[in-house]
């Protein structure tokens, strides 16, 4: 299709039958897949540093287990040697369910896997060679830590030199100032309103996490009900949820401008867009007030899901996929929106990069 | 003892390419003998084996036509010019 974007835009789009990559070149998406046609992508990763060009996607069997794949040549070919593969270890009396994420360390040849069961795998050489995070695995809170309905996963990475955050369903947002060697829960002022105690030290429910790109220390996050915002390093927070329809979604991202992008859905027990209207909301101002948008957007009949991995952003441009399978973009910020794809499977992740 | 282990189509990357993979050696249980087929196709290990060396919950063995979860699992005996059987289970979405 024609389209709108000034830069080249790349979108590793997870489904639940595989790999879809998207180059956006000269006003025309062109599309490339399925790559790992009838696997599962819940997490795809586009390493640019240092001028590298390497893709990293996590395909899942639901027969066979999950692999963490590389590509150097844009998706051309996929490489998934046997001594790479994430592996929980024979002590941990566990199995590996799925790769939920493929993150960029704080250190510029540092990779972080999230998997489920919920726990952290690092690399500090490119991919090559994997271990398990021991701090997280040892931290005394990990036994208590219970499944969500997709699983205990720990599924969101933000990390910064020796400075991680993470998020776990359920557990909630733990960080490490020390590169992973210790581990504190700072999860103060998040609800869990499906427990006895509403404000527990852990155990909430936590969709998505993600920093303002420009003040370091500002973090939102979607919650299983509840949106908040965080100035002091993702330590205490606080509701943010003036002027939305509700506050239960999952995806969750920042745009360069700093604007705040998410998806209401209707209420827990139905899991889809409020009003049967498909609006994506954005805050100007960290969440102090939000704003509908809805122009390119369908309005009628429109009961689409967004999943937690499912909104991302390069520069002001903003993407979004649906468990029906459609993709959108927008161009401003969030002002108007155009549908890239409207069929394909299940969409699990969305990753935006700027060539 | 020998015996003959077939594999899902699902399984040929795993393999290079062969479903049909004759073994010999020194085994007297269903998972003494996927010992040796690890040897041969060490790829397939982790495809039908969860890290805990339990078979994955959507992967079935039969030995002959006895599918081995309904026996005694990987400790099911096996005999030798027996047949084994590999197959991902028909479930999915």
């Amino acid at each position: 299709m024609r389209l709108f974007m000034s830069n080249e835009n790349v979108l590793m789009v997870g489904t639940a039958k595989g790999l879809f990559i998207l180059r956006g070149e000269n006003g025309k998406w062109n599309i490339d897949g399925p790559h790992f046609p009838g696997l599962a992508v819940y997490s795809a990763f586009f390493d640019q540093r240092k001028g590298r060009n390497e893709m990293w996607a996590a395909p899942a069997s639901w027969h066979f287990g999950a692999e963490l794949c590389k590509s150097t040549d844009m998706g051309k070919t996929w490489d998934q040697p046997e001594n790479r593969r994430i592996k929980m270890p024979k002590t941990s009396k566990k199995s590996l369910e799925n790769i939920w994420q493929i993150a960029p360390g704080g250190h510029v040849d540092s990779l972080y896997v999230g998997v489920a069961p919920a726990a952290l795998f690092e690399s500090h050489d490119r991919g090559a060679t994997w271990k398990l995070n021991k701090g997280l695995w040892s931290h005394p809170h990990r036994k208590k830590w219970t499944p969500g309905f997709g699983g205990l996963c720990l599924h969101t990475i933000v990390a910064e030199k020796d400075d991680i955050k993470i998020a776990i369903s359920t557990g909630g947002v733990y960080q490490s100032a020390d590169g992973g060697d210790s581990w504190k829960v700072t999860n103060t002022g998040v609800k869990a309103y499906f427990l006895p105690d509403q404000y527990p030290e852990f155990g909430q429910c936590v969709h998505k996490i993600a920093r303002h790109p420009k003040k370091k220390n500002t973090y939102f996050l979607q919650n299983h009900h509840g949106v908040y915002r965080s100035t002091d390093g993702a330590t205490t927070w606080k509701e943010i949820e003036n002027g939305l329809p509700s506050n239960f979604g999952f995806g969750l991202t920042v745009s360069d401008a700093g604007s705040v992008f998410i998806v209401p859905l209707q209420a827990d027990g139905q899991r889809f867009t409020c009003d049967g209207k498909l609006r994506v909301y954005r805050s100007r101002d960290d969440g102090s007030s939000w704003q509908a948008l809805a122009k390119g957007l369908p309005q009628k009949n429109a009961y689409e899901v967004i999943l937690r991995d499912a909104v991302s952003s390069t520069g002001n441009n903003i993407f979004f996929g649906t468990k029906n399978g459609k993709l959108f973009g927008s161009a401003d910020d969030g002002d108007s929106w155009k549908m890239i794809e409207g069929s394909l499977p299940e969409i699990c992740c969305v990753k935006a990069y700027t060539l | 003892m020998s015996l003959t282990v077939f594999l899902s189509g699902h399984l040929k990357t795993f393999s290079n390419g062969e479903l049909e993979v004759p073994i010999d050696g020194n085994f007297a249980t269903v998972g003494e003998a996927l010992d040796s087929l690890w040897k041969i196709h060490p790829a397939l290990r982790d495809r039908v084996l969860n890290e805990q060396g339990e078979i994955r919950t959507h992967v079935n063995i039969f030995a002959g036509t006895d599918d081995v979860k309904r026996l005694k699992g990987l400790q099911t005996r096996v005999n030798s010019g027996s047949e084994l059987h590999i197959f991902n289970a028909v479930s999915g979405g």
